[in-house]
């Protein structure tokens, strides 16, 4: 068992390190920049974004370190850049396979299709854990550097807590994978998905009678700047974020083994 | 139970029939050719037997195992091997990393054997093979799990000659180790080779299921001729079908005796005589006649494949 996981694995590693070095020193980069904007008045500089802006980043406080990384890294990169990155790449794992007729060669092993989807799909945990990992380390060696300090339990369970929501973002990618045909496609529609339900959530929550619109979206159930600024962990929002990782793999599982592999 | 048996198979897209009612099985240790020309049908047959495609209507088995039946299928599978028309390998991985990841999943009791035969170089990435090297690659991950079956689509498009001879003489060894062996071609003189039998797709039905031997005989020689003069009546032999004239080129079908042909031959001055295998498209022509009327195939059910005019040259 897992061969299949552990190949995926092994071919994404290459790429998965490349984007952790670059991630962890745009991290550093946005943390450099620290000292000087907290010298800025913050307070009118904040009111100056409209409160979909700031609804949608999450800017809560932008001169305290927690609100600042919450706002430059984890809403933005993490919440956002990653979010779409996972779905993209997600996107591709069986639809671009079938395309390259890869798919045939593999279904021609004694393989179940429920085991290649799911052994893909585990695969997705390489990026997804190692930028995990090695991120939050270049964060935290950032944050001392400038002089500053971060609660480093917030700052584990701001990583780990974006683990679900990441899972989550990957597998709206793999159903499109399992339905679209093209993976160019897939992986163009996957992003779009990911970025429409990113704003459905921030502009719901600032409409008055309509928040419950953005539970649609995964980023309703994970909060960064809650987590680094409050020290609230939202584990319901974990979990419901799993749940829906469960249904959706449940759903490509079943799309992918009804459907007729090339033509 | 034989290793490949399909009945009624009709696996349809949309309003088009991919195969229509086909039924063919194939025999334990023999070789194969499906054969027919493209778009007759022939890699939907095989993605089919694989599990790739579900059958429309109609059923097929490989090695006993229902191909609508997964879990049976995947059974079956430890003991197929596949060689795609397309060999869809990853790229970026080099030839050994790819054989390392398919043997894990399937073993390679035979790997080391089959590269004292085949040599592609293993240390480099796919990307970089040509396509010989990927056809190498393609048959070793093939046959490495010593497999009682192997499907095979178009294996011998892009081999140079002498390569192609390398590969029929490998088919026939495997052959006698008693592994069935099924592929499909649209060249018939690469199948004539190495088949024991052959079936010809066409338009989705199979419309003939031959002996090699018969089939060339039916399917007759293409006889180019050019001769002194203008070469009245030339075509005018028993036996003789298509008579064409392209230029000074007189050609024709001939499914008769050689001597019957020489003697008419020997009456005209000739200047240049070309015998030789007819293309499958000629050979299509003697099995359904030379102007197949649009109404005609479509004719549901239509197996009666041998014009009644092919009969006497066989009987020659």
């Amino acid at each position: 068992m897992l061969e299949i996981a552990r190949y995926e694995a092994e071919r994404r590693l290459k790429g998965t390190v490349a984007l952790a070095v670059g991630l962890g020193i745009l991290s550093l980069f946005f943390i450099a920049f620290f000292p000087s904007f907290a010298e800025i008045d913050m307070d009118s500089y904040m009111e100056a974004f409209p409160p979909a802006a700031q609804e949608a980043f999450g800017i809560a406080s932008l001169d305290t370190i927690e609100g600042f990384l919450a706002v430059e890294i984890y809403n933005f990169v993490w919440l956002l850049l990653l979010g779409l990155y996972v779905a993209y790449v997600a996107a591709g794992t069986i639809a671009e396979d079938v395309e390259r007729d890869r798919m045939d060669m593999l279904l021609s092993l004694p393989v179940s299709r429920t085991r290649v989807l799911t052994e893909k799909f585990a695969a997705l945990f390489v990026p997804i854990g190692v930028l995990n990992v090695v991120v939050p380390i270049a964060v935290y060696a950032g944050v001392l550097a400038i002089g500053e300090s971060v609660d480093p339990v917030d700052l584990v369970m701001v990583h780990l807590l974006s683990i679900p929501y990441l899972l989550a973002c990957a597998a709206i990618g793999l159903v499109l994978s399992t339905v679209v045909d093209r993976a160019d496609v897939a992986k163009r529609i996957a992003i779009a998905a990911v970025f429409v339900l990113f704003l459905i959530d921030s502009i719901s929550a600032s409409t008055e009678g309509l928040e419950w619109v953005g539970n649609v979206s995964p980023t309703a159930y994970y909060d960064p700047t809650a987590v680094l600024v409050e020290s609230s962990y939202d584990l319901t929002g974990a979990a419901v974020l799993l749940a829906a990782t469960v249904a959706l793999v449940i759903v490509s599982q079943y799309q992918f083994r009804r459907s007729d592999i090339g033509t | 139970m034989a290793p490949i048996e399909v009945t009624d198979l009709t696996k349809a897209y949309g309003d088009v029939l991919g195969v229509d009612s086909l039924s063919v099985t194939v025999e334990k240790g023999e070789i194969f050719g499906f054969l027919g020309p493209n778009g007759a049908g022939k890699t939907t047959t095989i993605r089919v037997l694989l599990g790739l495609l579900a059958p429309t209507s109609g059923s097929a088995t490989v090695l006993g195992a229902d191909v609508t039946d997964e879990a049976a299928l995947i059974e079956a599978k430890r003991r197929i091997g596949y060689l795609p028309a397309n060999l869809g390998f990853d790229e970026e991985a080099t030839g050994e990393r790819v054989l390392e990841y398919f043997a894990s999943i399937r073993g390679d009791s035979r790997r080391d054997e089959l590269l004292e035969i085949f040599t592609p170089p293993l240390e480099r990435k796919i990307r970089e093979y040509s396509t010989g090297n990927l056809q190498m690659l393609g048959l070793i991950q093939a046959f490495m799990h010593d497999p009682d079956l192997v499907i095979m689509d178009e294996p011998t498009a892009g081999l140079d000659p002498l390569k192609q001879e390398g590969f029929n003489e490998f088919i026939r060894a495997e052959r006698d180790r008693g592994t069935t062996i099924f592929f499909s071609s649209h060249v018939l003189s690469e199948v004539r080779r190495v088949c024991d039998r052959v079936g010809i797709l066409r338009e989705g039905h199979l419309v003939a299921l031959e002996d090699v031997e018969t089939l060339l005989d039916r399917g007759g020689k293409r006889v180019r001729v050019q001769v002194a003069g203008d070469g009245t009546g030339l075509g005018d032999l028993e036996g003789a079908k298509t008579v064409e004239t392209i230029g000074e080129e007189h050609q024709f079908t001939y499914t008769g005796e050689y001597d019957a042909l020489l003697r008419h031959l020997s009456s005209y001055e000739l200047v240049d005589v070309e015998i030789s295998e007819p293309p499958l498209e000629d050979v299509f022509m003697h099995y359904y006649g030379s102007d197949v009327e649009e109404g005609e195939t479509a004719n549901e059910g239509t197996e009666t494949p041998l014009a009644s005019d092919t009969t006497e040259a066989t009987d020659a």
